[in-house]
């Protein structure tokens, strides 16, 4: 029986497996033409989607148009500066950098420097010679830098102020003088700024040759800068000129010449191509400006009001010995050993230098 | 309030430079003064189209934003004009314009251009309306008269439209709507062309 059973057991597994395999068989044969259809679909998916990847030609029109990859250059019949780009990018930059950093940046900028001063003033005062003056004069500067000096003043602050009414001049003038008045302000200031502007290189130029000597840098003008220059009490030892004259004088030269540069592009804007150079030009002669305009608040409150006896090194061209002893105690000590310019200051007044004789400016050597 | 707009359809535009000469004449504007230009980019590549640009009278007009004398204004129709006995021509409207819009007669040396001149979207300026100031000044302001810019006036393509925003906006969605099916179509074309063919 167990035999048998076996032999049964055996059989119904063939036929399980049999009919397995058919049902396979019967229900898988006539999908292979639906599979070789759905390959056949997958394929052609594919292909659609390399379609897909072809593209308008023009599709990067509004890409070219707007600047967004590359620099585009059309093509048009219009003759004119930047007349084939259709959309100028830098033209936003220069907007955003003139009505929303250089306005009012530079208000706060120059009306900061200039409220400290005054505010420094009030607090402090007149910084007066110590012991008074003696009335020994000492040369401090010549004819020519004295007359370079004054060239240079006069140019920049005729600058400054056409320079500061264009810009400026739209939000305090127009209220005063009605937009017609203003514009007949505005436009000799722009045509005097032109026409004077290159009057200022010479003027840099001058004050470069003139001035250099005495203004490089030594080791002895950290010590004034850590000191703050004397600005909170007490007298920094400093030779010809101190470490801020030299900073004054480079700046000039620095900000000054980037002016020169930037002016000359934008007065000969014809022979320039393109905006994003003038943009540029405009940028840095604002800066460089709006820089010097602030520092020589700085530089005219010292020279006048701010240190008793300054003002004389560039009217009568010397300077009191007090006033030399107490602020430039190296070149006071230089021009006291200086025989030569002791003989000449004695000679001229027939009187010894202690008794209150006056070297005359441009006539001791060695100045 | 209508607000002004200019549109120029890049797949319409043939460079036919009708836009230009209609503005040139109607306006009598001087020599070397263009106050519209078609511009064609990729020109003899495959995407080439060209653009007919002008001032486009701006919401937020950079000229203004810049110009140091304050001689823009935008009148109630949305057209950004400027009064020349004002203007002292310095050129920063010219930096500011993403279009290259303003246009000065002369550029010589001391950067004396003279006052600037642009596309008023034929509206004329702050002189009399059709006083013999104003078209010396400023040109035809036809915008008076109820007529729109000669310019878009004269495409024969009517690609460029001047007029009243809410309008052109309805006239480009109509062509946008019909261009998609041809665009579509154009797939079609591909298909055959580079895959199937």
């Amino acid at each position: 029986m167990a035999a048998e059973n076996r032999h049964n057991s055996g059989r119904v597994r063939k036929i399980v497996l049999f009919c397995v395999f058919s049902l396979l068989v019967v229900v898988t044969v006539p999908l292979i033409p639906y599979a070789i259809d759905a390959y056949a679909v997958a394929g052609k998916q594919a292909s659609v989607e390399k379609v897909a990847a072809l593209e308008n030609p023009a599709i990067n029109l509004w890409n070219d148009v707007r600047q967004r990859n590359e620099r585009t250059q059309g093509l048009t019949q219009v003759q004119g500066v930047d007349s084939g780009v259709l959309i100028n990018k830098a033209g936003e930059d220069w907007r955003r950098f003139r009505v929303e950093q250089l306005v009012p940046y530079g208000a706060w900028f120059m009306g900061g420097i200039l409220g400290a001063i005054v505010l420094y003033y009030l607090l402090k005062g007149t910084q007066m010679m110590p012991g008074g003056p003696t009335g020994v004069r000492i040369p401090r500067t010549t004819l020519n830098q004295r007359t370079a000096h004054w060239f240079t003043a006069g140019v920049f602050w005729l600058l400054a102020v056409t320079g500061l009414i264009l810009l400026y001049g739209r939000f305090v003038l127009i209220p005063i003088l009605g937009s017609e008045g203003f514009a007949v302000t505005a436009s000799a200031c722009k045509e005097m700024h032109n026409l004077f502007g290159p009057l200022f290189i010479l003027a840099v130029v001058a004050m470069f040759v003139l001035f250099i000597k005495g203004n490089m840098y030594n080791l002895g003008d950290l010590k004034w800068f850590a000191k703050g220059g004397g600005m909170f009490g007490g007298h920094v030892s400093a030779g010809r000129f101190n470490a801020g004259e030299k900073t004054w004088f480079w700046l000039v030269i620095m900000f000054g010449s980037a002016l020169c540069v930037s002016g000359l592009l934008l007065v000969l804007a014809a022979l320039v191509p393109g905006r994003e150079v003038l943009s540029l030009a405009h940028m840095f002669h604002g800066i460089s400006a709006v820089l010097l305009i602030a520092v020589s608040f700085g530089h005219i409150y010292l020279g006048t009001v701010g240190v008793e006896g300054t003002l004389d090194s560039m009217t009568t061209g010397s300077v009191d010995a007090a006033w030399a002893k107490a602020h430039h105690d190296q070149w006071y000590a230089e021009m006291m050993n200086d025989s030569a310019a002791v003989e000449a200051a004695d000679q001229e007044q027939g009187s010894g230098l202690v008794e209150g004789g006056v070297a005359k400016p441009g006539q001791a050597p060695g100045v | 309030m209508a607000r002004m707009k200019f549109y120029c359809d890049a797949e319409r535009c043939i460079e036919c430079n009708g836009c230009v000469t209609a503005c040139k004449n109607e306006n009598e504007v001087p020599w070397g003064v263009n106050r519209r230009r078609v511009v064609t980019i990729k020109d003899g590549e495959p995407g080439e189209r060209s653009l007919s640009v002008a001032c486009m009278h701006c919401s937020d007009a950079p000229c203004a934003a810049v110009c140091p004398v304050d001689c823009f204004y935008t009148t109630d129709d949305g057209i950004v004009l400027h009064d020349k006995d004002i203007c002292i021509g310095c050129g920063y409207c010219f930096y500011a314009c993403p279009f290259g819009a303003p246009q000065f007669p002369s550029d010589a040396a001391f950067a004396s251009r003279g006052k600037m001149d642009k596309c008023t979207f034929c509206a004329g300026g702050p002189e009399v309306t059709h006083s013999s100031e104003e078209f010396t000044k400023y040109g035809s302001n036809r915008v008076a008269e109820g007529k729109l810019p000669l310019c878009a006036e004269m495409c024969s393509t009517k690609a460029l439209l001047a007029g009243d925003a809410d309008v052109l906006s309805d006239i480009y969605r109509k062509r946008m709507v019909n261009r998609g099916a041809s665009v579509m179509n154009w797939g079609v074309q591909f298909k055959k062309a580079g895959i199937d063919g």
